[in-house]
């Protein structure tokens, strides 16, 4: 592209030829004031406000826009001549007596000094800059968003106004729109308990704190890119070109010496427990979306908040939600009680709700653990013996305290209660994983009757299993607080470095081998197996120990139809011998 | 037949020349126009009758039945034609048809209730040739219309149609074209009136392929009909043009943007381009040469905005009908962003005419800047509604006079609006004469020297412009004494707003704004200030607006306050509507010439006429909501129209002055 000299406001400046006015004044350091511009797509100079005059030096004289105008050789701009002032400001006048007073307008106002508008304010959110509408369009690449209708009546839409098949959750639209027109979280004014998890998301993250390598990466699931083959709006900025979009999933086959088990918990699904409304009423929650609401970058930025946007008046704990129960969990999931005693200390922190726990057994059993209860009790929760019996919507004498009845019976006066409150938080029970029993089958170790993986030895060896090599670290093994997994971890860790300093294994003498000869192939052997030593060899058409595996149980010696089977130290003449040493 | 192609102007000429033969033949051809005006008037149905009597008197032979495109005089529709003799017979009805076989085609006698009588000379004028309506204009490309079928390539043939196609191929390059149409001055129709020939050497010069051909037929102005009755009359000279003018840019595709609210048009112009395409007019190797082009046909969802050419192509490609910046010109970057010439249907016909008769013949017609002839399409209060082609230069008052007959019922003449809406309102010819005392206190009354009468302005684009209005695509709507200046300008600002895009601030918002302020002089709630504000939001929308739509939006506002400024403050000041038309402004009443007939009692829609035959009636003035039913029936103008609140005192008058008229048979039995 050829170079062009043009002027703006008298400063002379080479640019190319066809590129944009705005840019050009930007470099001079010119403020031209914008609405609709953005710099990674095409200008759409829909809003007028960046109106600058443009001459030619021979009387030839025209108001245009500057994030559009392409620059031609001796072009002169001006951008404060009275023509230009009254240009952006009758424009953003008329803007605003169509637009409630968003802060952007507000902003752009005192800067050109526009006072209230002649013709009274209006009371739309909406600018019509069109940058929703076309980041969907040129950079998602989704095209959920359009313009519908004409004139006056022009409004931002999905196609129809119906719910968009195209719509990609991204939220780009929302992030872009400079008053707010367009948010995220609201859904009819109502903050969706259940779709907490649905806030603006970013798709590149570091995945968690002092993560290994400490590098951002795309989640798919997020990333425009992945989704529409648009955007790369982070390889646009990125100075260093790092963006690598080809970048998949993989299969890698490792060699390894030592395996440790952390696959950790999954919750407990309080909603066949129908007495307690989880999924009925909106404002019972499960502690986990408790959890997720109080996090600072949750959909409403940390606050503790009901379904209708209002801060409660009350909020019911019911601790013991699946766990301490006949019926589902009869296991203590231990952590509980703390946090919800933590949940009590938050919303006393951050509202002046009332907070009720409902607890069976107070079990603070850690260090320091007893000293936060006594604490919160300080601080004013009420604390109720009795486990939480019924979840019901409030009779209208109540409302003036709570939405919601909670009955229960309160043990240490002996008395049956009913509790008025606007949010119940259920603590619920921490559960093995649903696919615990596949890893076990796996990594050829067993679960309990609760589907937690079983150690070596309850007392001995909590850390160990019964495979050699494959330890466990956290609430897999069974419920436990944060002290007591990290303390687990680093056991499973400090046991998996001996056996990889030692470098080689010692072995025990004793174990299973086939005689090849003998063997008829008829794999009998290799299900029976209860270690998975035993492979088939399908060229040789034998069955083959791996003695490494090999536990020398004898299973497979019993079952073996031809005897081809021989148990190293165990063999039938070492057993009669041994045998006929004993009785002789 | 499988090859209907034509491979050389020889072949051309010899179906041509058989063609010309046949109509030669001394048939007599009866021609009902079947334009929208005359098939809505129900010319169909006279066809049928035709058909009917020609069958009941066994002429069917030798007479011959031709539908035609609109010719013109849609005031006065059904029309038909008796060629060769161009007997003329208006507003047939199927009734007639068979007196005009029995008569005229079986006796050559003339049906006298039929024929046009001339409104001011009393003047039975038989031929059509002869009727002022016609015989004013100079109809080069409407001329057509009266002569063929519409449907049948073989009439536009037989009228020398293709001929200037055959020429452009095989004898011309295509820079010997565009110098052609350089030189004879055709200037694009549809509003902007640039220059077609510059325009399409920008395009033919431009770099990028491939380049585009575009009809724009997305007529939208109110009142505007001339584009419609061309692809409908005449659809082939359309396509005629652009397939000359597809030829010296350089393009192989073309396209027509089609309002379908023009489904007659569209239904035409898919029959002529089938037709072109199976003779060999369009497609590949036309005429034998090495040239390829065709012509998609593409139906516009009838947006006002998609007329402009950015928003059209945007509309094309499938997008939301909305304009962009024009920094950049269509012929650099256009549909598509490759090189585009979009001309209108008008243009484009004008096209085979150049090249048929050359430019310097074109050129003679029509002034220095402005060359060749335009539709008009006339409208309003006006006696001859229809469209009229005349040549660039005419004065407004030989179109509004001569051809157009003036104002109905002798009303007095005031203003006449061109170029659509965003046009301008011109023309003073009568002047308020009461000037109110509190306008003077103002010190906004114009000397009686600035006020200009227009009427003999020569019509072209630069004549138009410099007097605040323009050519655009040629509607021109004619205003009476009835006629409110604030009321018209609001009406246009309605139509505008509800036709904007929306996409720009100025035209979304400044539309919206200048109608209120519209809205509250016409109800009296004006302020002085208002005039100035009108004014300044006008020139932000001048300056800023994305497209010319917005920027020649607040024309009609502009020009009425130049013109027509005492109209304004009559409003503001003296909370007066000096027509009558503001609903807010006015009351009616009654006064002592009421004969107590009775009519108007019966339209009143609230019941606000109060009185029994033969006595003085009284408007009720609680009740009435000046709607003006009465004093449109009022057969003895006792209805007036007077500044609100001023009802009372009139129909106290009257009451005191209202005798009973004389009953002159009762007098003769007393």
């Amino acid at each position: 592209m050829e170079k062009v000299s043009i002027t703006i406001d008298g400063k002379p400046i080479e640019v190319e030829e066809g590129s944009y006015v705005l840019q050009a004044a930007e470099e001079l350091g010119i403020k031209i004031p914008t609405l609709c511009y953005y710099e990674h797509m095409t200008p759409y100079a829909a809003c007028r406000i960046c109106s600058v005059e443009a001459r030619d030096g021979k009387g030839w004289t025209k108001i245009v826009t500057a994030c559009n105008y392409p620059a031609w050789d001796g072009l002169q701009i001006f951008t404060d001549t009275p023509r230009v002032i009254t240009a952006r400001k009758v424009n953003l006048e008329m803007l605003m007596s169509h637009c409630a007073p968003a802060p952007v307008l507000q902003e752009l106002a005192d800067e050109l000094g526009v006072k209230e508008p002649r013709w009274g304010i209006g009371t739309d959110t909406c600018i019509m800059c069109g940058l929703c509408v076309r980041i969907c369009d040129e950079v998602v690449g989704a095209h959920a968003l359009t313009f519908s209708s004409r004139g006056i009546d022009r409004e931002v839409s999905t196609p129809f106004k119906l719910e968009s098949e195209d719509c990609i959750l991204c939220g780009a639209c929302a992030r872009y729109c400079p008053t707010g027109h367009i948010r995220m979280t609201d859904t009819n004014g109502r903050i969706l308990h259940s779709e907490l998890t649905l806030g603006p998301n970013t798709a590149i993250s570091i995945p968690f704190r002092q993560a290994i390598p400490n590098a951002p990466r795309i989640d798919p699931d997020y990333c425009i890119h992945m989704a529409t083959g648009g955007c790369k709006l982070c390889s646009k900025v990125c100075p260093k070109e790092c963006i690598n979009y080809e970048d998949k999933d993989e299969f890698e086959e490792l060699e390894i010496g030592a395996i440790i088990i952390a696959t950790g918990f999954q919750d407990f699904d309080p909603t066949p427990m129908q007495q307690f409304g989880y999924g009925k009423y909106p404002n019972v929650l499960s502690s986990i979306e408790f959890e997720q609401m109080n996090n600072a970058a949750s959909p409403t930025d940390g606050k503790i908040l009901m379904e209708n946007g209002e801060e409660p008046r009350s909020i019911a704990i019911l601790h013991c939600i699946g766990s301490r129960d006949e019926d589902h969990h009869k296991y203590c999931s231990r952590v509980c009680c703390m946090y919800a005693l933590k949940f009590a200390h938050l919303v006393k922190e951050k509202t002046n709700a009332e907070v009720y726990q409902l607890y069976i057994d107070m079990r603070t059993f850690g260090k320091g653990y007893e000293e936060f209860y006594q604490r919160i009790l300080t601080e004013g929760v009420n604390v109720i013996r009795g486990k939480g019996g019924e979840i019901v919507p409030a009779p209208p004498e109540y409302s003036s305290e709570g939405n919601l009845l909670v009955r229960c019976e309160d043990t240490l006066i002996g008395k049956f209660r009913e509790i008025p409150v606007d949010m119940v938080i259920l603590c619920t029970a921490l559960e093995a994983r649903g696919d615990a029993e596949d890893i076990a089958r796996k990594f050829n170790i067993s679960t309990g009757a609760d589907g937690w993986f079983i150690e070596a030895h309850p007392k001995l060896a909590p850390v160990s299993t019964t495979t050699e090599g494959v330890f466990l670290a956290g609430v897999c093994q069974g419920p436990k607080d944060i002290p007591d997994t990290v303390a687990q971890g680093t056991a499973a860790a400090a046991h998996s470095i001996r056996l990889l300093n030692m470098g080689e294994v010692l072995m025990d003498a004793a174990y299973a081998e086939i005689v090849e000869e003998f063997c008829s192939g008829c794999r009998i052997c290799n299900g029976l197996c209860p270690y998975n030593a035993i492979t088939f060899d399908e060229e040789k058409k034998v069955s083959e120990i791996n003695s490494a595996l090999c536990k020398a149980c004898g299973t497979c010696v019993a079952a073996c139809p031809t005897g081809a089977i021989k148990a190293r130290h165990f063999t039938d003449d070492q057993i009669y011998a041994q045998i006929e040493g004993i009785l002789a | 037949m499988n090859n209907n192609k034509f491979t050389s102007p020889e072949d051309l000429n010899r179906l041509r020349e058989r063609l010309v033969k046949q109509r030669e033949e001394g048939r007599i051809i009866i021609t009902v126009c079947a334009g929208t005006g005359c098939l809505a008037c129900g010319c169909e149905a006279v066809t049928a009758a035709f058909r009917e009597a020609l069958k009941e008197n066994q002429l069917e032979d030798k007479v011959e039945i031709r539908t035609t495109g609109c010719h013109g005089f849609c005031e006065r529709g059904p029309l038909v034609v008796l060629r060769p003799e161009g007997t003329f017979y208006q507003r047939v009805k199927p009734a007639d048809a068979k007196l005009i076989v029995e008569q005229t085609i079986k006796h050559g006698k003339l049906v006298n209730k039929l024929l046009y009588r001339d409104p001011q000379t009393k003047e039975v004028i038989v031929k059509e040739d002869d009727i002022p309506f016609y015989s004013k204009q100079m109809r080069l490309i409407f001329g057509m219309n009266g002569h063929m079928d519409p449907t049948s390539i073989n009439d536009y043939i037989a009228l020398g149609g293709y001929q200037a196609l055959a020429k452009a191929l095989l004898t011309m390059t295509p820079e010997q074209v565009i110098d052609e149409v350089k030189k004879s001055g055709l200037r694009g129709r549809g509003g902007g009136g640039y220059h077609a020939g510059k325009k399409w050497a920008s395009c033919r010069r431009a770099k990028g392929e491939p380049k585009y051909v575009i009809c724009n037929a997305d007529e939208g102005d109110p009142g505007a009909f001339m584009d419609r009755s061309l692809l409908e009359g005449n659809p082939h000279g359309v396509i005629e043009g652009m397939v000359i003018g597809a030829f010296a840019i350089g393009s192989h595709d073309g396209y027509v943007y089609v309002r379908n609210e023009y489904p007659l048009a569209v239904k035409n112009l898919n029959i002529a381009v089938d037709a072109a395409r199976e003779h060999g007019f369009l497609g590949d190797n036309i005429f034998g040469s090495s040239f390829n082009f065709d012509i998609d046909v593409s139906r516009g969802g009838g947006a006002f905005v998609c007329g402009e050419s950015t928003a059209l192509m945007a509309s094309l490609e499938g997008k939301i009908g909305e304009p962009r910046a024009k920094y950049v010109h269509t012929v650099d970057a256009g549909l598509w962003d490759k090189p585009s010439n979009l001309n209108n249907v008008e243009t484009w016909a004008n096209v085979p005419l150049i090249i048929e008769k050359g430019a310097d013949w074109y050129s003679r017609i029509g002034t220095a800047s402005s060359k060749g002839t335009k539709v008009f399409a006339l409208t309003g209060k006006i006696n001859n509604t229809g469209l009229v082609e005349v040549p660039m230069g005419i004065t407004l008052r030989e179109i509004i006079f001569d051809i157009g007959g003036g104002p109905p019922k002798g009303k007095k003449f005031k203003a006449v609006q061109t170029g659509g809406p965003s046009g301008g309102t011109l023309v003073v010819e009568t002047r308020e004469p009461k000037v109110h005392e509190s306008l003077v206190a103002h010190g906004d009354i114009r000397d009686e020297e600035e006020v200009v009468s227009l009427l003999d302005l020569p019509v072209d684009f630069d004549e138009l412009t410099k007097v605040g209005s323009m050519m655009g695509s040629g509607g021109m709507i004619v205003m009476d004494q009835d006629s409110c200046m604030v009321d018209v300008a609001k009406y246009f600002l309605n139509f505008l707003q509800e036709e904007s895009c929306g996409k720009c601030t100025p035209c979304r918002e400044g539309l919206r704004i200048t109608l209120e302020i519209l809205t509250r002089i016409s109800e009296g709630k004006g302020q002085m200030e208002d005039l100035d504000t009108l004014e300044e939001i006008s020139q932000v929308m001048i300056d800023t607006c994305l497209c010319q739509l917005g920027g020649s939006a607040p024309n009609p506002v502009l020009s009425t306050i130049r013109y027509f400024r005492q109209e304004y403050l009559a409003h503001i000041v003296e909370k007066r509507c000096p027509a009558g038309v503001c609903k807010e402004l006015v009351s009616h009443a009654i006064d002592e010439t009421c004969t107590g007939c009775h009519v108007c009692f019966s339209v009143c829609p609230t019941n606000a006429i109060i009185g029994q035959t033969k006595t003085l009636h009284v408007i009720d003035q609680d009740a009435c909501i000046q709607c003006g039913a009465c004093y449109q029936l009022c057969r003895f103008d006792s209805i007036k129209r007077v500044k609100r609140g001023e009802g009372d005192a009139i129909q106290y008058v009257a009451k005191e002055k209202w005798h009973p008229p004389v009953k002159k048979k009762a007098a003769a039995v007393a």
